[in-house]
Parts: structure tokens; sequence; C-alpha cells
């Protein structure tokens, strides 16, 4: 029996063996008033009882977890020492720049030489402009400034903008992120990179080549995104499976441009679904293959096609919907899973675009309307190797099928080039950390129809690219 | 696209049951702490470690496997002081996994709670990698490995309370067992006390606090730059005046600038496991101490 439970007992017993003690003439009153006294005490002397019990149990509850971090106190004692030398007190968990946003720059620039004028656009596709090719000679590229950083327990936030060399700043991102719905479920909102595709929600300062692929700069305007919510869901298993779904206005039309008039609806502009499934074989690869979906509408306004306009210089108008259909693969080799020495990436991706609406043509004067329908696809596959720690080489070719164009009425104005479009790219580059990399790229360009001869006019370019990362360290994307 | 969700809940329903858990799922950044969780949480856990001791664990990207083992997880234990940085927010924001959030029980960086060695005064990516919180390879600190498994015991019985008396029984069989290594290892390594080393990165720091052996000099001019000709020439001049009696790489460190450094100086270049399971002798914690200071005693007796 513990002590203090003990000292009860023997209290209780006392009051009980003195009562009798000063009853020496005990009446019936008095017999009463004794018992009563005695029931009183039996009574109080329970209740405290029952008062110490508690605080026994609440004591054994600490002694238990005194016993837990008996443990830690030694070990901390043992480590009194170590822990006086290290002049700083401990900071709790990894946060930059406390409890500021983790901000981060990225500069770039390049020197580009090229055989033909550079700003001349792809034939045949009608080219967003939202990425257009380096100038001759040296430029500066877009410089990003990034912030990004939890809000609080539910919500992370994160901000991107681009600021061209000639001025202005666009945001590229700003959107928020659910940390606290859990079961696989995360929301994004604002203005964020499509998950459709692979190299789509990659940032140019992370591309692989000084330039986008060709099917990326005409299908989806180098990095195609929207204003909306998207709802991404990873099921509970042991492999990566992500299911995503996208809503949003229909800022831009995907591969042509930016659209000026609101369309119709209340704004639900743009759909995207996509899916990813992705693994590991063994220590050393790693794969991830995706299908995806834009679903688009102009609204009865219409959008400029702007490689038409090239063609003939009138204003043209096309309205309806797009479709841009999406299959992605990538996979990665490193030895036993080490990439510092060597490691191989592979990706390709390949997208097909429908177009289905109405044709205006030469709106401002003969204004002649019509059914369109367009069907055009387009691939890449790269290859990049490190052969050593900081070099790397890749390949990249690209290639655009210029599909079938229906123009219906106004097949008598305009003619759709059939011309197919493809390009090598050869780059080597050299990141002595990763914060910074210095890149020469060389393209045989193809991608232009020479209107004389109808074959292709050849471009060789030439790019070094410098890139380089400050502040707080980027995530390694797989 | 409408099949699409009774599809899923099909496929769901099919694989919910075996994946259904009476343990707790734990992912373990390194397998120095898969293994502390197998050490405290015995048969009630299932640990998932993400890297080996043959990756440089700095260098690993969010690759799909481990953001589909993070999802599941009902704890992370990493390392932290921003040894992880390039991957574990992003393995964490993509997971849509609440319970491994920061701030949350089910998220441990083992390095927030225990005492930290070569804290740099000035931080600056001049100067290389940086870690500002200090040398993120804890694993080799007895010390460290105590506080740890403490904390680990910690949030084993935060995110299962079923199990905090087993958790807790172990970690006092743990701690005893520790004790009694640490004191071995102590006497184990005394010839090694005041011997001077080079080291290819800062792997082995707490290690040679705790032995109390000299590090001379790192392979890497800068922490996480490659060896350059003209900084392993730096080395050999040191040599005459400040001699190191063995070069030591990790697991997942090239060999070739270690041995060649160590043919100049005349002296044995050796490997150390970075982590459990970077050798066949380190098959758990105390595997992992025991054959280090083996082979660096070994080296000893043969450099003479």
């Amino acid at each position: 029996m513990p002590p203090k439970r003990l000292m009860a007992a023997a209290l209780v017993a006392a009051a009980v063996v003195s009562c009798p003690v000063h009853a020496q003439t005990p009446s019936g009153d008095d017999l009463e008033s004794i018992r009563r006294q005695l029931q009183e005490l039996k009574q109080t002397y329970e209740t405290r009882i029952q008062a110490l019990e508690a605080r026994l149990k609440a004591a054994e509850e600490a002694s238990r977890h005194a016993e837990r971090s008996a443990a830690q106190a030694q070990t901390r004692a043992e480590n009194a020492e170590v822990a006086a030398a290290q002049a700083q007190p401990q900071p709790v968990q990894a946060q930059p720049n406390k409890l500021n946003p983790a901000i981060s720059l990225i500069l770039n620039g390049t020197w580009g030489r090229y055989g033909h004028d550079p700003s001349s656009r792809v034939t045949g596709f009608a080219a967003s402009g939202g990425e257009v090719s380096p100038p001759r000679g040296a430029s500066l590229g877009e410089s990003e400034l990034a912030m990004s950083g939890n809000v609080d327990p539910f919500f992370r936030g994160s901000f991107r903008a681009s600021l061209a060399p000639e001025g202005g700043i666009s945001v590229e991102e700003a959107f928020f992120e659910t940390l606290a719905l859990g079961n696989g479920f995360t929301i994004k909102g604002g203005r964020f990179f499509s998950g459709l595709g692979y190299q789509n929600a990659v940032h140019p300062h992370a591309w692989d080549f000084a330039d986008a692929s060709l099917v990326q700069r005409v299908f989806l305007g180098t990095n195609y995104g929207d204003d909306g919510i998207q709802l991404r869901y990873l099921p509970p298993l042991p492999v990566y499976l992500q299911l995503g779904a996208e809503i949003g206005r229909g800022r831009t039309f995907a591969g042509v441009g930016d659209v000026t008039r609101n369309p119709e609806g209340n704004g639900r502009g743009s759909e995207v679904f996509f899916a990813h499934l992705g693994d590991d074989i063994g220590d050393s690869h790693s794969y991830q293959v995706g299908v995806s979906h834009l679903r688009q509408e102009s609204g009865t306004q219409g959008v400029s096609l702007f490689d038409y306009d090239d063609l003939t210089g009138v204003t043209n108008l096309f309205s309806g919907t797009q479709h841009i259909t999406g299959v992605d693969f990538v996979y990665k080799w490193a030895p036993e899973g080490n990439p510092v020495y060597r490691n191989f990436k592979f990706a390709t991706e390949w997208f097909q675009r429908r177009l289905d609406g109405r044709f205006a043509f030469d709106t401002r004067g003969i204004n002649s309307v019509d059914g369109f329908q367009a069907r055009q696809s387009g691939w890449y596959a790269q290859a990049v190797y490190q052969f050593m720690p900081y070099w790397r080489t890749g390949l990249r070719f690209d290639r655009l099928s210029a599909g079938s164009v229906a123009l219906h009425a106004n097949a008598a104005n305009l003619t759709p080039p059939a011309f197919d479009p493809r390009r090598w790219s050869v780059m080597v580059d050299w990141s002595p950390s990763e914060f910074s990399r210095v890149r020469l790229q060389y393209n045989r360009d193809e991608t232009r129809e020479n209107a004389a001869t109808g074959a292709a006019l050849t471009d060789n370019q030439i790019f070094l690219q410098y890139v380089y990362s400050l502040g707080a360290h980027g995530a390694h994307k797989f | 696209m409408k099949k699409m969700p009774k599809l899923f809940l099909v496929a769901l329903l099919a694989l919910w049951g075996p994946l259904a858990h009476a343990t707790v799922r734990v992912f373990a950044c390194e397998p120095e702490w898969g293994a502390l969780v197998k050490e405290i949480a015995g048969d009630r856990a299932t640990v998932y470690v993400a890297t080996t001791a043959m990756q440089d664990v700095h260098r690993i990207q969010a690759r799909p496997s481990l953001i589909a083992r993070a999802r599941s997880a009902d704890l992370v234990v990493c390392t932290g002081a921003e040894l992880e940085i390039g991957w574990i927010p992003m393995v964490r924001s993509q997971s849509g996994n609440e319970r491994i959030q920061l701030g949350k029980p089910g998220y441990l960086e083992v390095a927030s709670f225990v005492p930290r060695i070569e804290v740099p005064t000035v931080v600056d990516r001049a100067l290389g990698d940086m870690h500002p919180q200090g040398n993120p390879h804890i694993q080799f600190g007895p010390r460290q490995m105590q506080l740890a498994a403490v904390e680990v015991e910690k949030r084993l019985a935060q995110v299962d309370p079923a199990g905090e008396q087993d958790y807790r029984t172990r970690l006092a069989d743990f701690t005893r067992r520790w004790k009694d290594a640490t004191a071995r290892w102590a006497t184990l390594g005394a010839p090694l006390k005041g011997v001077g080393v080079i080291q290819y990165h800062k792997n082995f720091s707490y290690l040679f606090d705790f032995l109390g052996m000299r590090e001379t000099g790192t392979l890497e001019p800068k922490p996480g730059v490659e060896p350059t000709s003209s900084h392993l020439n730096e080395l050999i001049t040191q040599q005459k005046t400040d001699p190191a009696r063995m070069v030591i790489r990790s697991s997942y460190h090239a060999e070739g600038p270690a041995q060649w450094l160590a043919s100049r100086i005349g002296v044995p270049s050796i490997m150390l496991p970075a982590t459990v399971g970077g050798t066949p002798g380190a098959k758990d914690l105390f595997g992992l101490y025991d054959d280090s200071i083996r082979r660096m005693l070994d080296a000893l007796k043969q450099g003479g």
C-alpha cells in the first residue's frame, strides 16, 4: 500500500478508537451524536481518501511520463557540452527567411546566331507569340522572381513573375494550394501552369534545351496556364497514380494567343483532364507515363489565327472549340539511383490538336464565313545524358504534321500549307552547381517553308545561354 | 470520362482490403531513420526507406514513387537541416497527405532535436552547398542518435497511441543497448584518438568528433563541389605540415579522387558506409558504427 493511503487509514482508525475514550457517560442523545460524528468523520475521510487516491493516480501518471523523459534527460545532460559549444539556438524545422516566403530570382540571357529572320513563324501552325526565339546577338531573357511559402497550416502560396527585358511584368503563376485536405486530395487555385503533359509545367530555366519543343510551342503556347482551379487526387496505391482536373476561364486560346474578349458561359472557357502513372524499377530506373486532354471554347467573338494572317495580310477570326490530346512518357536512369556522376533522361510527348468551328476570312473586307475543321499533330523525343559531374549533352528531334484543314467555302480564298516542319537540336551544358548553368546549343531548324520552292528553309541556329538561380533552393522535380 | 469514377471505386475497393493497415506506415528519408524506427517500433511499423547508402541524399529528385509512398504515410522521418530541401518539400506538397505536413506530429526532422556541429557563422552560396543549421550527417553521432530515438518514440506514440507502451519499452531497451555500445565504441576506437584524416565530404564529422579524431581536410574544395586538381595538390602540400593517416570516402562517393590522393601521400584509402546498408557489415545502426570503426582501425594498422 502506498504511504499516503496508509496514513489516511491510520487517521481514521485513530479517530474511531479515540471516540469512546471521551464518551465516559454515554446517554442515548450522546450515543446518537457520537454515531453522527463518526459517520461524518467517516465520510470526510472517505472523500479525502478518494481525493488522495486521485492525486496518487495523477502522480503515477506523471512518473510514467518522467520515466519516458528520463532517457531524454540523461542524454540531454550528456549533450550539454555540445549544446553549449553551439552558440545559436536550434531553429525549429527548416524555414528560409524565418516567416518570410522563400524568395528566388532567375537570371538568364542568350547569344543567338540565325541564318534567317528569327521572328517569322512556324509554317502552317498558329503560333502563340508566347515564346518567340531569342533575338539575334546578345539578349537578356526574361528574369523570373518567385516567392513561396506556407500561408498557415491549411494553405501554401506561390507567386512567380516574369520581368521582360524591354520592361513590364507579367504574372506567370500566382496560386494557393491546400495542405490539409488529406486523403490524397489537393486543390490549387489562381493562375498556374496546367498539369497536362510532362514539360508544360516546367519553367523555362529548368528546361533541358535553350528553347521549348515545337509541339509545346505551337499547341500549348510554351507553358499553357489558365486562371482557374485544379483538383488532384492520388489514390492509395503502391504505385504513383495522379488524376487531375482543371476548370478555367479560358484566358488564352492554347497555341493561338490571348483571348481578348471573354467567352460566353460566365467564363468557363477551358477544361483539362490528366492522369499520370509512375514508379521505380529497382534502384536505378524510374518512369512516368501520362495522358491529358484540354478542351477550350473560343466564344462567338473568335480568335485570330495568326498564321493565316501572315499568309494573307488580312484579319481572320476563328470561333469554336479546340481539343488538345496528349500522351507523355519519361524515363530516367542513374546508377544505383545516384545521379551525381552519371545519369540519363529520356522524354517524349505527342499532342494532337483539333479545331472545330467557324472561320471568318478577311473580317474587314469580304468577311466570308463558313465552317472550319483542322486536325494537326506533333511530337518530340529528347535524350539528355550526364557523362561526368557537371557536364551533360542532349539530343532532341521535333516533328509537326500539317494534318488536314477543311476550309469549306473559304478554300477559295486560302490554301492551307501542306508542310511538315521539323527540327534537330544538340546541346552541351555545364552546371558547376545546382544554381548555375551555361549551355551551348545547335538547332538545324526546318520549321518554315520556302514559299518560292515549297521546300524547307534550313536555318542553322546557335545559342549560347546562361541560367542562374539565386536565393531559395529550388525543387528537384522529376 | 463519365465511367471513370465508377471504375475507380471498384479498383479502390479491390485494393483497399489488402492495404488496410494495422501497423504504422513510416516513410524514412534515409536508411538510418528506417533502422531507428525498426528499433523503436518493431513489428508495429512497416517502414519504407526512400534512399540508399549508395545515393547522395542532397541530390534526390521528387520521383513519382516517393510521392506515392508519402501519400499513405502516417509518419515521415527525415534528417532535416536542409539535407532533403531539394525534394522533401515537393514530395510533401504533392502527396495530398495532411498528416505529414510541417508542424504535424507525422513529420519529423530529426536534426531539429539534436545538437549539431559545424554550424557556419557565415552563410553564402559562394562557400558551396551550405547548411545554415550545421552538419546534417548526424547519424554518426552516438548522442545524436540517442536523442533521435527519444523523439522518434514520442512521434510514434503520437501517431499510434495504442502502441505507447510498446514503444516505451523498446526505447528503454534500445537506450540500454545503445549506451553499452557507445561505451564499447569509445574503447574500441581509442587508438584512433588524435588521428588525422581526410574525408571526401563532411559525412563522418560526428564520428570523428566522438572518437576525438582530427579532420585535416576534405577532398571537396567546398561542400558539394567535386574535387579539383588544384585543391588535391593543396592537400598534398598540407600533408607535410598536418599529416593525415588515411583518406576516407563514403559508399556513394567516387573512388578515383580518393585513391589518387591516398597514393600520392602514401596512406590507405578506405570506404565507410554512408549509412545503414552501405557495407555488408552495416546491417543496422550498431553494425554501422562497428563496421566504420573497424575499417578505420584496419586502415590505421595497414598504414603502420
